[in-house]
């Protein structure tokens, strides 16, 4: 812990800090994640769920 | 068209049959003396350690491991995901069967347990977390139960009770996501109330959000391990639809869990942040904080995102019993490890064999009825005679 924290609001002000930090920078990441992660993906689905026509891209609507 | 019959003759003492005969037998004795000598004859608990194995284990481990019911049914119900329509059976029965256990295990850990209804009959404790815990874990194992049902109820060939609860799934599912919801970070914040038993790095205002979002992840990674257990060992009772779609549903039940892992890994260093817990992490406690958090979370979530990406099934599915394992881990620290970590050694618990032997005898149980029930009931294929729902 800093030597120079000696009340609540260098305290909150220190942590607050940090955990903004982490989370601008864990945001930035999941972008990068997120593009790491399906990349590779044929059709760039969402989890792999059902689209309509997804199988016969465009040309539109459900098939049957 | 015929019902889809498969029979084979089976070794009937083969060596799973051996062991799981044994700690049944033992486990019967044990609960005898459980039972008939109470708690101080079979467990090391005491004022300082009132939960043991039955709760960390059996009940913590038990309710998370048991999520992949509520996360697979909003998937394929609420979220649309019908690819994974085939993967709602056994999630399901894994989810009644773990919440069943969880229950069951409760009435060996709880001292008097013919008291369990207590607080819905005689006393409502509704300030009270446990009570919130207790009603939720009630209403959803009634949940699940009902759930389950049409699977039973195809093998009994009772069509008309079948069709009435087919028509309540919608309604079942969000019950369930609703209760899950409240009951799987509740388990979490029932240590809330102990700021000074739990070891700062464990210990966070959002153990309930720890605990919530690490289900999903115990669902989802239990499901694919138990889907690849079901593949290797009930591939016979598979129908074409089950074995064509358990590559998907495995592939992006991964690309989900290593999303959400992602999520959590950077929530646990919230946690850390803002607790300003840092220093902790040059002691003992903290290498094995690390050891959990980069070994079981961070690991697991790039493993099953290359899993997910390169297609790789084998990658995924080791990868799902790593993750299921960092489950039981995080719930052994919060319950066990990490709790009452001021204590001198010898006022530590450790459990005494004989809770070992209930918890092993509770899986077991599982397991056989899980054999069972896969064996009989439509689980892993369509009934012929019924529309899916």
């Amino acid at each position: 812990m800093g030597e120079g924290v000696h009340s609540l609001h260098e305290f909150m002000l220190r942590t607050e800090s940090i955990t903004y930090i982490l989370i601008a920078a864990a945001l930035c990441g999941f972008v990068f994640f997120w593009r790491f992660l399906s990349e590779r993906d044929e059709d760039r689905d969402y989890l792999g769920a059902d689209r309509p026509g997804g199988e016969e891209e465009g040309q539109g609507g459900a098939h049957h | 068209m015929q019902f889809p019959k498969v029979t084979l003759e089976r070794p009937r003492w083969t060596p799973f049959n051996i062991v799981a005969a044994i700690i049944v037998v033992v486990g019967l004795v044990i609960t005898g003396i459980r039972f008939t000598q109470g708690l101080a004859a079979t467990t090391r608990l005491s004022d300082y350690n009132p939960w043991g194995i039955w709760i960390g284990f059996d009940l913590l481990v038990g309710v998370a491991l048991a999520a992949g019911g509520y996360v697979t049914s909003a998937a394929c119900y609420l979220f649309g995901l019908k690819r994974f329509h085939t993967a709602v059976r056994p999630a399901i029965l894994t989810g009644f069967l773990g919440y069943a256990l969880v229950v069951l295990a409760l009435h060996y850990d709880v001292g008097r347990p013919w008291r369990l209804p207590y607080p819905f009959l005689v006393q409502q404790g509704t300030t009270s977390l446990l009570f919130e815990v207790a009603a939720c874990v009630a209403l959803y194992l009634t949940v699940l139960f009902i759930e389950w049902t049409p699977a039973a109820f195809e093998w009994l060939g009772l069509k008309r009770a079948r069709n009435l609860v087919v028509r309540l799934t919608l309604v079942l599912t969000i019950f369930g996501v609703v209760l899950s919801t409240l009951h799987q970070s509740s388990l979490g914040a029932l240590f809330l109330i102990a700021p000074s038993k739990l070891h700062p790095l464990w210990y966070s205002p959002y153990l309930a959000l720890f605990f919530f979002v690490s289900s999903i992840v115990a669902g989802l990674s239990m499901v694919i391990f138990e889907g690849a257990l079901a593949h290797r060992y009930f591939h016979h009772k598979m129908d074409e639809t089950h074995r064509r779609e358990a590559d998907g549903v495995a592939l992006g039940f991964a690309k989900a869990a290593s999303w959400v892992l992602a999520g959590y890994f950077v929530l646990k260093l919230v946690g850390v942040a803002q607790a300003d817990a840092w220093h902790h992490l040059a002691s003992g406690y903290g290498a094995w904080f690390l050891l959990e958090v980069v070994g079981f979370v961070l690991l697991p979530c790039f493993f099953f995102a290359v899993g997910a990406r390169e297609k790789n099934l084998r990658i995924v599915r080791f990868t799902a019993a790593w993750a299921v394992l960092g489950i039981v881990i995080n719930r052994f620290n919060v319950g066990l490890i990490a709790f009452n970590y001021h204590l001198p050694a010898e006022e530590r618990y450790f459990p005494h064999w004989m809770e070992i032997g209930i918890s092993l005898f509770i899986v077991t149980i599982g397991i056989l009825a899980y054999k069972f029930i896969v064996r009989h009931m439509p689980i892993l294929y369509a009934h012929p005679d019924y529309e899916p729902h």
